[in-house]
């Protein structure tokens, strides 16, 4: 951050009156959580709450299971494949709204949004009934017509974690969508249109003019997604209700970590997953906003 | 108007419009009029019309035969309105004093809002389960409510927000002798489209939450999404059309209110991304 030598100072009873609603709140609901299950996941499990001090037995033996192992690939994979395509879409979607027709815009905008107002358990159960085996719409449609088998979506592994990503998407791409449009309506037009008067094709203006300008817009999303991804809990559980699914295929992280604690009663082993994951959740987003290794602001400073 | 467009301006709105229409909406439009079909026509997602309208399973939804919906209902208003009214307060003063002042440990502030973000409540759901029990708070609203009051995202969110406010009000308030506190809640009415903004955000996010109010809440006090939950019963005891009806009703809220500040939301989010 920059030197704030230029900022008034605060006076003590306004500091204490503005920041001090979100020390207290932070304090008392995010960091005492955050060292209480510090302490939980050293420990085992007594018999009416948390046991002996047991140091870091818990931490090695999660590591050495195959659902944890799991579980880490199956929520990597979820979170990279869903930004991937996010991302790219909701650019592209954003981009081609904006050359549409511009009474039809609002119009185009709000729908784009109305996804992510779903909450993930109802997009479950609606994607269940769109996925379903054997009348499921997709199969109908795309599947039976060119003489395949119809595809088993929800209890088929493979596919579960491609109907979770699928969910993730339609959720998504419309909200990122809208982020991308406010962005690319706020640039000066005097940047496209210097590069039309230069010769340059609707594409490559796209991508090397308007596209660098908002690479903001693309650190938020990425940070948002990230964070929701990492956090997808409601959608896996609604539709495989606490477990992973056949063959473990739809265990996410979080799933996981409700698991272990309260199917099969092990909490202090749960804490220990979630301090294990935690460091690199930090380091993985410190490198996002804090440490960017690009200059991504191109016209602020 | 539409022919003062080039060709394949032309050409793109009327594709887009039939994608946007049939991928975003097409499953709204389902989901709503399922609720009125029997389950031999939900089985059909080609069916988009129900044969005939029957009514009898929204009344069954209503009269609490198979989920208490009232008592969802409010408990899911209740937690989500209150969490969007306190994080809002406290976001917006926080961002305030980040974006205008200097104050000792102002880094480390900053700091502890990109932590909220980065373990986000559910990772520490077991710890707070527990810190919970030990307050006796567990089963109560206030076990679910008073987490969500911190919120990093609102913070960075009221930071730009009050960076983008002109110096020059700032500079008029403190010649008139007002300090930080009184500028805050002077200028509040100014920033009001972005209080609107970030209020129904979090309100939605609130809504949707599964996990927390999963852990914390007593079966009595379940919030919509968990309600739903139980609706869901692969042996088919219960006709689609009420697990249909129950999720148009859980999306409904949340649509109205967010094409209230529609206009709001889109004005603040314009001014936050411009930097």
């Amino acid at each position: 951050m920059k030197p704030d030598a230029h900022l008034p100072r605060l006076s003590p009873l306004s500091g204490i009156l503005l920041l001090g609603p979100f020390l207290l709140c932070f304090a008392l609901f995010w960091l005492m959580p955050l060292i209480w299950g510090l302490d939980l996941s050293f420990r085992t499990n007594g018999l009416y709450g948390p046991g002996d001090f047991i140091g870091l037995e818990n931490y090695r033996f999660i590591l050495e299971d195959p659902l944890y192992k799991k579980a880490i690939q199956n929520t990597a994979i979820y979170t990279i494949c869903s930004i991937g395509i996010i991302i790219p879409l909701g650019f592209l979607l954003a981009h081609l709204i904006r050359q549409s027709f511009t009474k039809l815009q609002p119009i185009l905008t709000f729908c784009i949004l109305l996804p992510g107002l779903t909450p993930p358990a109802v997009l479950s159960i609606l994607f269940l009934l769109f996925f379903h085996g054997d009348q499921g719409i997709l199969n109908r449609m795309l599947i039976m017509p060119f003489g395949m088998e119809p595809i088993n979506w929800i209890h088929d592994p493979q596919f579960i974690m491609g109907s979770l990503i699928f969910q993730s998407v339609w959720r998504w791409t419309g909200f990122i969508a809208f982020f991308f449009l406010c962005g690319m309506d706020a640039l000066p037009k005097a940047y496209t249109e210097a590069a039309k008067i230069e010769g340059s094709g609707p594409l490559r203006t796209l991508f090397q003019v308007t596209l660098p300008l908002v690479k903001h817009i693309i650190i938020f999303a990425l940070v948002f997604l990230f964070v929701d991804a990492f956090s997808m809990f409601s959608g896996a559980y609604s539709l495989l209700g606490g477990s992973g699914g056949p063959g473990n295929a739809g265990l996410l992280l979080v799933t996981h970590v409700y698991h272990t604690a309260f199917v099969k009663g092990n909490f202090g082993d749960s804490s220990a997953i979630v301090f294990t994951i935690a460091p690199v959740l930090f380091l993985i987003i410190y490198w996002i906003i804090i440490k960017p290794p690009i200059k991504f602001s191109n016209y602020r400073d | 108007m539409i022919l003062k467009l080039s060709i394949p301006g032309r050409l793109i709105t009327f594709l887009l419009t039939i994608i946007v229409l049939l991928w975003f909406v097409y499953p709204y439009a389902w989901m709503t009029l399922s609720s009125f079909k029997d389950n031999r026509e939900i089985y059909n997602p080609l069916t988009l019309f129900p044969n005939r309208f029957d009514f009898r399973y929204l009344i069954d939804i209503f009269s609490g035969k198979y989920i208490d919906l009232k008592s969802a209902l409010l408990s899911s208003f209740l937690i989500s309105g209150t969490q969007a009214i306190g994080s809002v307060l406290i976001s917006a003063s926080t961002g305030f004093i980040l974006a205008r002042y200097r104050f000792p440990c102002k880094q480390l502030v900053f700091l502890l809002s990109i932590s909220l973000i980065i373990l986000p409540r559910q990772a520490l759901s077991i710890p707070i389960f527990e810190w919970m029990t030990f307050l006796s708070l567990n089963g109560g609203y206030s076990s679910v409510i008073l987490p969500g009051f911190a919120s990093g995202i609102g913070i960075l969110f009221f930071m730009q927000v009050f960076k983008n406010l002109p110096q020059e009000y700032l500079d008029m308030a403190r010649v008139e002798g007002a300090s930080g506190y009184r500028i805050f809640i002077t200028f509040l009415p100014m920033v009001l489209p972005a209080i609107a903004t970030y209020g129904v955000i979090h309100f939605i996010l609130a809504w949707h939450d599964h996990l927390i109010p999963l852990l914390l809440l007593d079966d009595s006090k379940r919030t919509l999404p968990l309600a739903l939950a139980t609706l869901y019963d692969p042996s088919q005891r219960v006709p689609q059309a009420i697990v249909m009806g129950a999720s148009t009703l859980m999306v409904l809220p949340v649509a109205f209110l967010f094409g209230l500040f529609y206009r709001q939301f889109k004005s603040a989010i314009s001014e936050v991304l411009v930097h």
